[in-house]
């Protein structure tokens, strides 16, 4: 297995700026270098113009009804509809609510807020990765960089708080997070574990999990509309860290899990070189992995199979994108594989 | 401040005297035999540190938590949160989450003060329960033990000590306090990310 050096990777990811590119990143207040990638990816600057002004555009955040806790979200509804907040149901997930306007308290301040009825996402897309990860209550399941637990505890919601979701992540404060919010809504069947997530097959041996959900850590390339500091805090240096981690995580995913078994991975991001790259590099290092078809939930894009010098597997069409601007939602990548 | 010590969990085969006090609490608490009521989390887990926690998991989840223990690791929390176990009474303060989830699987409330919304919006921002906003009161109250704090929608909102008997509660002016604020769930949205042993005020 040879997955390039961070400085190979940085060598491999630049890119040379155009006029146009330059011209486009002042305008909206990006580094030049992405706005390059962006041509890279559409191969038309009106595409990428339009890309650029659905960062501005900002999120309508989700409201996912926690069903262990309310059995009919209708209740939910009405009860913040009372607070003043107007939802509108998620065509794809009966349980979750877009927030089409805010009410008279913060969604997070709200009493059915702190009893547990819901959870806030900051976006339809982080709703996808356990939706088609679709565990069962036999499952046992890793969720691999927890963070705080939105698809923990929507792990746990679809599996009808039964079977076992183990939930790791490194980061002290999100841990704490975590555990709250887990205690909020009173989700039971989750072990959380403080841990570097790459020693996980060290700990729980080879093959321990049936589903792994790996959503893994990025630069956060698709949800600037929630950051707009992601414009310009990260440079290809970062994303050559960011594209390492990614790796490393991914082939812990996939020997975490049992053969059979499923390990969904995303990223909140639309670099090519945190998605597609990733997977084509696991891919080329491991045998027996194949990517499987996504159910069409959304009118997904597909996953890309060339970018600039880069080309990937073929395969790696059925991986599937998400865009501010076609879809109204963060800029997400996701991939499904199967451990044969 | 006391140096962190390193936490340990132990299975009730291990620890099986400061088990059967868990246990003997819970049903003291609940009137019920909680293990039984909350199958399939019916294996306790303590876990020591600062403080004793306990936990309520399932075989799956215990299997899980043994596979850690073997390399020497131990959960961040797993399961049903039971709540802390202490040296001094109130020996058990639960947990809303055990609280919520007890009620909802037994189907009435017990210890229990509903309070109106208007007396819980300061009871979510860290104020006892005054009598003048309690609603309706399901026994046993006991002066100077647990009590849970219910809104007027059902969902347990917090745990406290009874400052008052089922029998003289009614002896208690409107600005007296029932309830004093043990744990409420605003803490969720005051001090989520904070250290735990910050949490009980008593």
């Amino acid at each position: 297995m040879t997955f390039p050096k961070v400085d190979e990777l940085v060598r491999l990811f630049s890119v040379s700026v155009s006029e146009r590119a330059r011209a486009l990143a002042s305008r909206y207040g990006f580094r030049d270098y992405m706005v390059e990638r962006y041509y890279m990816m559409f191969g038309d600057w009106g595409v990428v113009e339009e890309l650029l002004r659905s960062f501005d555009r900002g999120l309508n955040k989700v409201v996912r009804c926690n069903t262990l806790r309310v059995p009919d979200c209708s209740y939910l509804v009405s009860r913040l509809g009372r607070l003043g907040f107007t939802l509108r149901g998620v065509s794809w997930c009966g349980y979750a609510f877009e927030v089409l306007s805010e009410g008279f308290v913060s969604l997070g301040a709200t009493h059915e807020f702190l009893a547990g009825m819901y959870y806030v996402h900051r976006g339809l897309a982080t709703l996808l990765p356990p939706i088609i990860l679709s565990p069962k209550p036999s499952d046992r399941v890793l969720d691999l960089a927890a963070g705080v637990g939105g698809k923990t505890t929507h792990l746990s919601q679809i599996m009808g708080g039964s079977g076992v979701v183990v939930a790791v992540d490194i980061d002290r404060f999100k841990v704490r997070a975590l555990r709250s919010n887990l205690e909020r809504l009173g989700v039971c069947n989750v072990v959380v574990v403080r841990m570097d997530g790459r020693l996980v097959p060290e700990v729980f041996g080879e093959g321990f999990f049936s589903k792994v959900l790996l959503d893994a850590p990025c630069t956060g390339e698709g949800i600037i509309q929630v950051d707009r500091s992601r414009r310009f805090k990260t440079d290809v240096v970062d994303l050559a860290r960011a594209s390492q981690l990614q790796y490393e995580l991914l082939l812990t995913a996939l020997r975490s899990v049992c053969s059979g078994g499923y390990v969904l991975y995303s990223t909140c991001s639309i670099a090519p070189e945190e998605d597609e790259f990733v997977v084509d590099s696991v891919l080329n290092d491991l045998d027996g992995v194949e990517v499987v078809d996504i159910p069409k939930i959304i009118d997904f894009h597909p996953g890309i199979t060339e970018f600039g010098r880069l080309r990937f597997s073929d395969e790696l069409r059925r991986c599937v994108r998400t865009y501010p601007h076609v879809h109204g939602m963060e800029g997400f990548f996701i991939c499904l594989l199967r451990k044969l | 401040m006391p140096l962190k010590e390193a936490l340990k969990c132990f299975s009730c085969f291990e620890v099986s005297g400061l088990c059967s006090r868990v246990l003997s609490e819970l049903r003291r608490v609940f009137g019920v035999d909680v293990t039984e009521l909350l199958s399939p989390y019916s294996e306790l887990l303590l876990c020591s540190g600062l403080f004793t926690e306990v936990y309520l998991v399932s075989n799956d989840l215990l299997g899980v938590v043994n596979v850690l223990r073997r390399s020497g690791r131990v959960p961040y929390c797993v399961g049903i949160y039971v709540g802390r176990f202490r040296g001094r009474k109130p020996y058990l303060i639960p947990s809303t989450m055990l609280a919520n989830t007890v009620f909802s699987r037994l189907g009435r409330y017990v210890s229990t003060v509903v309070v109106s919304d208007e007396g819980l919006k300061p009871f979510l921002y860290g104020r006892d329960v005054l009598k003048a906003s309690v609603t309706k009161v399901y026994p046993k109250l006991r002066r100077k033990d647990i009590a849970f704090v219910v809104g007027s929608d059902g969902y347990v909102y917090g745990v406290g000590i009874s400052l008052v008997d089922d029998s003289t509660i009614n002896d208690l002016g409107r600005n007296d306090v029932v309830v004093k604020n043990v744990f409420d769930v605003g803490w969720y949205l005051r001090g989520g990310t904070e250290p735990r042993e910050k949490k009980f005020k008593t």
